[in-house]
């Protein structure tokens, strides 16, 4: 009897019901089975992160302290055979990041130079080519903190995508890489640039200490008023007097009320 | 006699229809909101790996915000509550204590441990409130973000209305004193404000989770435990179930008509220009929500609600049946009351998705599903004393509620697992699952039968929220 006719016979309440308890209670086992896979597979993970840190530790750590280049590492079997999962690339990547931004100098280059030549960096211009937003954002993220001035470019053509996220990501790693070039693009944006991004934006600035700062001011000749916002936030808050001439020009000159209270606000914050 | 066979007849086939459509309705409702939830909880939860929150820590454009926390004879953990208070990642905020005239010495306490002297704060109170008694602030630079004001008790709404006459800055957080927060929690929350493009953010919200059996130190969650005790531990998973499962769906379809009194933050001009929290109400959280939206749409200004998913706010939940019987039944009340304060929103078009669908659904399946189901009891009743209930069919469709209801729960474990992973004890997973099986046996009769409690006091005209006494957390 099809379902139609069970309905029209009027005996269709059992049938549901029956099939109904069944139902639920199958998907209640399925999603059980689904947490025990979940919680296995999680502890399995670990168990196998512990291990893997071992031996990328002992590795790194040749790398940096005794000038072991990765040609060497390379004989390593047992490395090679690991390296090729892409479980272990990912915790690699992960600690040779970790380590890279508790380093400088010599030390910071030869974490480089092992980002280099293990072809890690290929897997990161990859992930900037795949089409998933968060798995550029990670390929993005790591070309910008191993200083890969070749994928500028890529990067910066990230900035105009409608994900704020990677948005965000890109024109960090932009700032990290070349400075004010990495945001004087934003002067042709027309998206709205929220404040969460211009606070980031402000930040990159702050934490890779951008010393040149020649272009800040291209900002406040933008059509885009939330643009020229962030112009007149980042001369506030990196305390450049040196470009209070060119707020002067915007506070006589400005698109709207806002920008014109804001280019004041700045003008005696660095005058005063 | 035929005649009224085929009566009764009737009258069972339609009260079976009935029924089984309120039933599938509020089901499908569920598992609909369950499936945006779990769609809007992973996008957010791959966005904010890569959020570096401390961006906020030393920006000077960081949402400044004001704390108010009310409190009412907390003597016993009044210190190290407000010490917490003070302790939290931030930098542009205040903290607001208001005692809402406690009879205990809270006072006294926060005098001497915090080295107060009466201060003459210039206000310009723009929600009517009772009388101040003294603003008090403290000698000690290391305390200068403390305010702590003394007044007349008037009640938790009167309390956070004179936190927000005091507020000097534009966001205000409004928090239970004795709720444990996330040390990130600020961050967290002031983050929305700054994600406005074209529509103001009027509020934004937190998960709250269960606390107790949890260890804390210096008032802060350091072990994460789930209860023994039944009732809290059923909590637990209707909390999860609430806030994973529900809570996150009506924010990204924007039609959250409740922020948690324990932890929310407001844009305060739209708060005060709405006309504060209400004092005629024990349900003054979620009826400052839809005042502050109404005013939005009333007035045309675009708008939105934010919510977030990660657990910022950790709260000690009733473990005994009486003090339960009252926080549920005083939230009927507050539900019905903040219904029937705003009933022209009902299916009213002007307020679209909140007047189409949200106050539809909070008066269908919040209000009236408690009162539905003691009708259909009684119903039954009565079928069983004229020898006309069906006893297989009434075996399958309470099987069916609860297999559902298991089946609900454990998805709600699922998320849990897959998002935030509060609970890797393998003994406290096996803890959360019995609950799954007993909560439609047990919990959920309870939360009915306090429902009809707080309808009848509705109905009898009380006010006020009653004592709550509490535990108090297991320290370390």
């Amino acid at each position: 009897m099809n379902l139609w006719e069970l309905y029209k016979s009027g005996e269709w309440e059992i049938p549901f019901l029956t099939f109904s308890i069944y139902l639920f209670v199958l998907a209640s086992f399925v999603f059980y089975l689904l947490i025990v896979a979940s919680r296995n597979r999680n502890i399995k993970r670990e168990k196998l992160r512990n291990e893997y840190n071992e031996l990328i530790e002992k590795v790194l750590s040749s790398v940096i302290f005794e000038d072991v280049l990765y040609a060497e590492i390379k004989k390593d079997k047992n490395f090679m055979v690991l390296f090729d999962t892409s479980f272990f690339r990912t915790v690699l990547t992960e600690t040779l990041i970790n380590l890279h931004k508790n380093y400088e100098g010599i030390y910071a280059q030869k974490l480089e130079q092992f980002y280099k030549d293990s072809g890690l960096i290929k897997d990161s211009f990859k992930k900037l080519k795949n089409f998933s937003w968060e798995i550029k954002c990670k390929g993005i993220t790591e070309l910008a903190e191993f200083n890969i001035n070749e994928a500028f470019d890529q990067i910066i053509a990230c900035t105009k995508a409608r994900n704020k996220t990677l948005k965000i990501t890109a024109i960090n790693a932009g700032i990290k890489l070349e400075g004010v070039k990495g945001i004087v693009h934003l002067t042709e944006h027309t998206d709205i640039i929220d404040e969460w991004t211009q606070v980031n934006i402000i930040s990159a600035f702050k934490k890779h200490d951008i010393g040149d700062t020649k272009g800040v001011e291209l900002l406040l000749e933008s059509q885009n008023t939330t643009v020229v916002s962030l112009g007149l936030k980042l001369i506030k808050e990196l305390k450049l007097t040196q470009k209070v001439p060119f707020v002067a020009e915007l506070s006589t000159k400005a698109p709207n009320t806002i920008i014109k209270y804001e280019a004041q606000s700045v003008l005696q914050a660095l005058t005063i | 006699m035929t005649f009224f066979n085929t009566d009764i007849t009737w009258f069972l086939d339609v009260y079976i229809l009935l029924i089984l459509g309120y039933a599938i309705l509020i089901m499908s409702s569920y598992l609909i909101l369950a499936y945006l939830s779990q769609k809007e909880l992973r996008g957010y939860l791959k966005k904010n790996s890569f959020v570096d929150y401390e961006v906020l820590l030393t920006s000077e454009f960081a949402p400044k915000l004001s704390l108010i926390a009310p409190a009412y004879n907390e003597g016993f953990t009044i210190e190290e509550n407000v010490k917490s208070l003070l302790s939290l990642n931030y930098n542009n905020y205040q903290v607001i204590v208001v005692n809402d005239g406690s009879k205990d010495n809270s006072m006294e306490i926060l005098v001497k441990t915090y080295d107060l002297v009466l201060t003459d704060l210039d206000i310009h109170p723009k929600i009517e409130t009772k009388k101040i008694k003294g603003i008090y602030t403290s000698r000690n630079a290391a305390f200068k973000k403390l305010i702590v004001v003394d007044k007349e008790n008037g009640g938790k709404a009167d309390a956070l209305n004179v936190g927000l006459n005091i507020a000097q800055n534009p966001y205000v957080v409004c928090i239970d004193v004795d709720c444990i927060l996330d040390k990130d929690s600020l961050l967290k929350l002031a983050k929305p404000f700054l994600e406005s493009q074209g529509k103001r953010i009027i509020a934004t919200g937190g998960v709250v989770r269960i606390a107790n059996q949890c260890i804390i130190k210096n008032g802060r969650l350091v072990e994460v435990n789930i209860p023994d005790v039944m009732l809290p531990r059923i909590q637990v998973l209707e909390y999860l179930r609430a806030f994973l499962l529900g809570r996150m769906a009506w924010g990204r379809l924007d039609g959250l008509l409740l922020i948690s009194g324990a932890f929310g933050a407001f844009d305060k001009e739209i708060a005060i220009l709405a006309g504060g929290y209400s004092t005629k109400t024990v349900g003054e959280d979620m009826e400052l929500i839809v005042r502050m939206r109404r005013y939005m749409l009333e007035n045309k200004l675009p708008y939105a609600v934010s919510y977030i998913p990660d657990p910022l706010c950790w709260t000690e939940a009733p473990e005994d049946f009486k003090i339960f019987k009252k926080q549920r039944s005083r939230w009927m009340r507050g539900t019905i009351e903040t219904l029937s304060f705003h009933k022209r929103m009902f299916l009213n078009p002007k307020y679209k998705l909140l007047g189409m669908l949200s106050v539809p659904y909070w008066t269908l399946f919040e209000f009236l599903a408690p009162g539905i189901e003691f009708i259909g009891l009684v119903i039954t009743f009565i079928f069983i004393i004229f020898g006309l209930l069906n006893w297989h069919f009434f075996f399958l469709l309470l099987l069916f509620v609860y297999s559902f209801a298991v089946f609900f729960s454990v998805i709600a474990l699922f998320s849990e697992e897959r998002t935030y992973h509060k609970y890797p004890k393998q003994a406290d997973f096996f803890k959360l699952l019995m609950a799954a099986f007993i909560e439609p046996i047990y919990f959920h009769p309870l939360t009915v039968y306090s429902a009809l409690i707080g309808y009848k006091e509705k109905i009898m005209g009380t006010k006020g929220w009653g004592e709550m006494t509490r535990k108090g957390f297991t320290k370390k």
